[in-house]
């Protein structure tokens, strides 16, 4: 039943994509930041995953919450030791920022794509899932690891729109990113904001992460193209739009997933691709975006 | 100020004369390294124009280098004389230049970076699909080159340098170039003084790919071959902006220096193995966080400060 | 003769918000138009739709008879109209000299070279507006005066017919305004029709030949200056008509502790002096009045006290300097700022801003604190769900009001809060501060140019003018002594 197939695995994939996008759109939304070493952090927590997970034997379990928990180091130490000391330099002219950020962040991508290379391999690295074994649904063969990817991730999307819609935390962060100068008048000191979007994010970024690499491998080589796609998706979607990534991030995975059923698997890239360039020219704030 | 502005011409002459003495003075390995240099100080120099003169951040330069390259192969393959190729090539970019840049300058913020962005992916597709003409990932060998030997070659690129250098300095220094600074930093103010802004700034969209893609198509005829990842990679694209960044924005000059650093410093780093991509950018990263007007902000450059 | 500038009924909607409603008004050859209005009434809108900046709804804009509206700005500016912003934007990294030469340069893609007349006149335009000593320098290194002086040279480059310049005295001494009147009138002499868009009549009323004054949109006045001014409609509109006052008694208030103290604050804003050694203070439970035209540092002071500039003096709290501290914690701490820009959260629902407002008191107390303010402001309770963005003026202006005092502050900072609002709103606002006033023991520092609104409020007014406090007392004495020279 190749419908049910592609509609499965189109739904994990998509779920995985909408994962790393929500936190890169996020992070832009509240903070105004494009962190272009956003693979460089996924691909990080993987490897840690992988390598504690095996070579320290401490399984997989321990492994895989390890590996997100130096994604979300990581993500802090970009923060820190990159992002903040632009966004505060006072060499730099206030309009440049984005651009210094921009490359700052793709800079220390790089640094940690070639880190990692150095210390590892760059050769993919996969990560032993943590249920394995296969299901049958509906005629389809189904690994018990996809579905669990799929389950985690709505979690944790659904834990998120949890965080901002009912807590003072999350409404306060959605507030930042409508008002910034608002917040402050009200008495929330910014920079607890930014580590707090920044922690999240780095979670997520993490999660992303270790489970690609139960269900795809990740390695340094990758990092790039983990960017690129990101930076698709929250485009398409509009950037800044949490909901927009999701919707976008699920258009580009069953775009891609029918592509590589029906036409060719090395063509998989070219729809979105395409869609990318229509939307990029016909609605450049993407289709939920507003700024 | 004045002492730094009447030294610098006398500098730079002795330089130049230097670099054209160079290589009978060094290892033809390291004459090599600077030819390619070369050429991508032309690269950098080119997108410095757009960004440090019309203010617009191009993130795909390679789109521009890619036509450029591109156009010159598959012309010469087909037995077209050599200077037509080039020059054809860099008509190429021109013309997909301003594709790009009409539609794309209507739009505000990070959302012209991203057009350009993903003029260099849909680029890189092109080839892949039609992998019949253009060779695909592997790539072309093209028939002919500049010159067989390298100090020839490195003379073809330095002369190249040179000239690109000095018509981009001149016109960044013209009426024109006043006009475009201008555009680049406050457009309303510009239009309010009688200036047609999103016209000059496809006019500098269009010098910067003339001179990219001029440059990408005189490498095919030095290396003799392209290929996706030679001349339309991302990663490529990212060290001609850090190229001229880390030289220091709005110089041109600065772009050249920064390129050359760029390539000599990768070359020079290679016993590390791998580690040396990773020493250049975090240099390149220090140098950007601590002195963000680059090596020619450190060595005292007038007038960068807004 | 046809006039050179002939506005034809032009409408200008943002959204639902009208701000320019079938404007009519024509400029000579050879005349100086004042365009007054206070902020909110249109006035630079409609400079910017002449300009090109924004288009017109609707209506004509005839340049010499052509009709320009909607057309991009280069093209009008090419047609022959030159325009010197309120804020000078000079080329930072330019010389003075070049950022002339550029005014001089024709639209030309293909000018490689310099034409030596053009240097020559920059010089001598350079040299003409007093910029001579300074033609090398670049603009970071100039004085205030000299930048606007820059803003005039340009426009004196382009050879405009018809000049527009937003108000030209802003933040200069009585000297330099002199000089600038003298300059601003050569256009007059040399043919061109001047519309000078400002928002204090009797600031300009000897330069100029006419007068149109607008608020909310429209005209409601026209005619000599020394006519303006007496205008009924006018006075009332700026003035609001008769002042009344109800200070509380001053022996009292001197009794009670000093809450806010500010000692020889002075802000600088580049090259512009936006607050000179400015004193004050507040006692606790009073409400004082700061009363000051646009430009005049009213939003400055507030921002220095909010932690959000930086400047120089002392700025005292409750007996503890603020120095230092963030501006979030200085809002926690109890100085609450309801800004003129009033930075609400326009895609969250009333409910949510004011929540937001209440984050920081305990769960219990938000909740009474919520029940009064739907009561002060009962349109609030009716709107709750709704975006605050949907929100009409008034309305936002009184949800920004009750989300600062959801914060429970014990000195509330309230920056013009009746701009751009109709009078029908005023009345509903001034009931609400008068009920703050006599219910509550909080205290209030009132920004407002609008004088009749502000003085019953006050127990003690001062008065802020180009960066200066020229006068401070009680308010019934306020109309008698500084009062006269506010229209």
């Amino acid at each position: 039943m190749l419908a049910l197939q592609i509609l499965i695995d189109g739904f994990a994939i998509s779920a995985l994509y909408g994962l790393g996008a929500i936190g890169f759109t996020l992070i832009f939304g509240v903070s105004g930041v494009l962190n272009l070493s956003h693979g460089g952090i996924m691909v990080i927590a993987a490897i840690a995953a992988w390598a504690i997970a095996g070579d320290l034997h401490a399984g997989t379990y321990i492994g895989s919450a390890a590996g997100v928990l130096i994604g979300l180091i990581a993500a802090l130490v970009t923060y820190g030791l990159v992002v903040r000391p632009i966004q505060r330099s006072r060499a730099i002219p206030r309009d440049e920022t984005e651009i210094f950020v921009l490359t700052g962040t793709l800079l220390w991508g790089i640094m940690i794509q070639e880190a990692v290379a150095y210390f590892f391999t760059d050769n993919p690295v996969t990560v032993v899932p943590l249920i394995s074994g296969v299901a049958t649904i509906g005629g389809v063969r189904v690994p018990y690891n996809e579905i669990m990817i799929a389950a985690i991730c709505w979690s944790v999307i659904g834990l998120l729109w949890l965080l901002v819609n009912r807590t003072r935390a999350g409404r306060a962060l959605l507030a930042a990113s409508i008002n910034p100068r608002g917040l402050t008048l009200l008495g929330f000191e910014l920079s607890s904001i930014y580590l707090l979007v920044w922690t999240i994010y780095g979670v997520l970024a993490g999660l992303a992460g270790v489970l690609l690499a139960t269900f795809l491998g990740a390695g340094s080589a990758n990092i790039g193209q983990l960017t690129a796609s990101a930076f698709s998706i929250v485009v398409l979607g509009g950037l800044g739009s949490v909901s927009g990534s999701l919707l976008a991030a699920y258009v580009v995975g069953y775009l891609e997933t029918l592509t590589a059923y029906l036409v060719a698997p090395t063509l998989r890239t070219i729809p979105s691709l395409l869609l990318l360039v229509i939307v990029v020219y016909l609605r450049p704030q993407g289709l939920l975006g507003r700024r | 100020m004045a002492a730094v502005r009447r030294w610098r011409p006398w500098a730079l002459v002795v330089l130049l004369v230097l670099l054209a003495v160079l290589p009978w003075g060094v290892s033809a390995y390291i004459v090599g390294v600077l030819t390619v240099a070369y050429y991508f100080a032309v690269y950098a120099m080119s997108w410095d124009l757009l960004f440090g003169f019309a203010g617009e951040v191009n993130f795909g330069p390679t789109f521009l280098i890619g036509l450029g390259a591109y156009a010159a192969s598959l012309l010469d393959i087909h037995r077209w004389p050599v200077p037509l190729c080039v020059l054809v090539g860099a008509a190429a970019a021109v013309v997909g230049g301003a594709a790009l840049a009409v539609p794309a300058l209507r739009l505000r913020g990070p959302y012209f970076g991203l057009v350009t962005l993903v003029a260099v992916l849909v680029l890189q597709q092109v080839i892949v699909i039609f992998a019949g003409i253009t060779g695909g990932e592997i790539g072309l060998s093209v028939p002919d080159v500049l010159a067989v030997d390298a100090n020839p070659n490195y003379w073809y690129a330095l002369a190249f340098m040179v000239a690109s250098g000095g018509i981009l300095v001149t016109l960044s220094r013209s009426p024109v170039g006043l006009i475009l600074q201008a555009s680049g930093q406050d457009a309303t103010e510009t239009a309010a003084l009688g200036f047609n802004v999103a016209k000059h700034k496809v006019a500098a969209f269009c010098v910067s790919a003339f001179f990219s893609g001029l440059s990408g198509a005189m490498v095919v005829f030095y290396e003799g071959t392209v290929s996706v990842g030679s001349v339309i990679d991302l990663a490529l694209g990212v060290q001609v902006i850090i190229a001229a960044v880390l030289g220091g924005r709005r110089t041109i000059y600065g772009a050249a220096l920064g390129a050359i650093f760029l390539i000599l410093a990768n070359e020079l780093l290679r016993p590390l193995g791998q580690l040396n991509t990773f020493v250049v950018a975090a240099v390149a990263l220090i140098v950007i966080l601590f002195f963000p007007n680059g090596f020619m902000g450190i060595l005292g450059r007038a007038g960068e400060r807004s | 003769m046809s006039p050179l500038l002939d506005v034809q009924r032009v409408t200008k909607r943002f959204g639902g918000l009208v701000a320019v409603k079938e404007l009519s008004f024509h400029v000579e050859a050879g005349e100086i138009l004042g365009l007054i209005g206070p902020n909110g009434s249109g006035k630079s809108t409609a400079m910017k739709l002449i300009m090109g900046i924004e288009r017109p709804n609707s209506g004509r804009v005839l340049l010499g008879g052509q009709d320009v509206a909607g057309q991009a700005t280069h093209r009008i500016a090419r047609q022959g109209v030159g325009i010197v912003f309120q804020h000078s934007r000079p080329l930072h990294r330019q010389t003075v000299l070049e950022n002339i030469k550029l005014a001089l340069l024709p639209d030309s893609l293909l000018r490689l070279a310099a034409d030596k007349s053009v240097n020559d006149r920059a010089c001598a335009i350079a040299e003409s507006v007093g910029l001579g000593a300074v033609m090398h320098r670049r603009p970071n290194t100039l004085p205030f005066a000299d930048l606007r002086r820059l803003e005039l040279a340009k426009a004196i480059a382009r050879d405009p017919k018809v000049v527009l310049v937003d108000e030209p005295f802003a933040g200069l001494t009585a000297a330099e305004v002199g000089i600038f009147s003298g300059l601003i009138d050569g256009f007059r002499r040399e043919g061109r029709a001047v519309l000078l868009v400002d928002h204090n009549v009797k600031g300009v009323a000897a330069l100029v030949d006419r007068v149109l004054a607008m608020y909310l949109g429209e005209r409601i006045a026209e005619g000599s200056a020394e006519e303006v001014m007496r205008d009924p409609t006018v006075r009332a509109v700026y003035l609001g008509g008769s002042i009344e006052t109800h200070a509380r008694d001053a022996a009292v208030i001197d009794a009670t502790p000093v809450l806010l103290e500010v000692a020889d604050v002075s802000v600088l804003y580049g090259k512009a002096q936006a607050l000179e050694r400015v004193s004050l203070r507040v006692h606790e439970g009073e409400f004082v009045s700061v009363v000051g035209l646009n430009g005049a540092g009213k939003t400055t002071l507030f921002n220095a006290i909010s932690g959000l500039v930086r400047y120089d003096g002392r700025i005292e709290w409750a007996g503890g300097s603020l120095a230092g501290r963030s501006p979030a914690a200085i809002a926690r701490g109890g100085i609450v700022q309801c800004a003129e820009t009033r930075e609400l959260f326009g895609d969250m629902s009333v409910r949510e801003n004011l929540d937001l407002g209440g984050q920081h008191q305990p769960p219990a107390e938000s909740r009474d604190r919520l029940a009064w303010l739907f009561e002060l402001f009962p349109i609030l309770k009716e709107r709750a769900r709704q975006a605050a963005r949907t929100l009409s003026g008034g309305e936002q202006q009184m949800l920004a009001i009750a989300r600062a005092l959801m914060m429970n502050p014990r000195l509330l900072i309230l920056d013009e809060p009746t701009l751009g609002l109709a009078p029908v709103i005023l009345e509903q606002l001034s009931k609400a501060l008068e009920r703050l006033r006599r219910t509550t023991a909080i205290t209030v520092l009132l920004g407002e140019q609008n004088v009749t609104f502000a003085l019953p409020h006050a127990d003690r007014v001062y008065v802020l003018e180009h960066a200066r406090i020229v006068w401070q007392g009680d308010p019934a004495l306020f109309a008698k002594e500084a009062g006269a020279g506010y229209l």
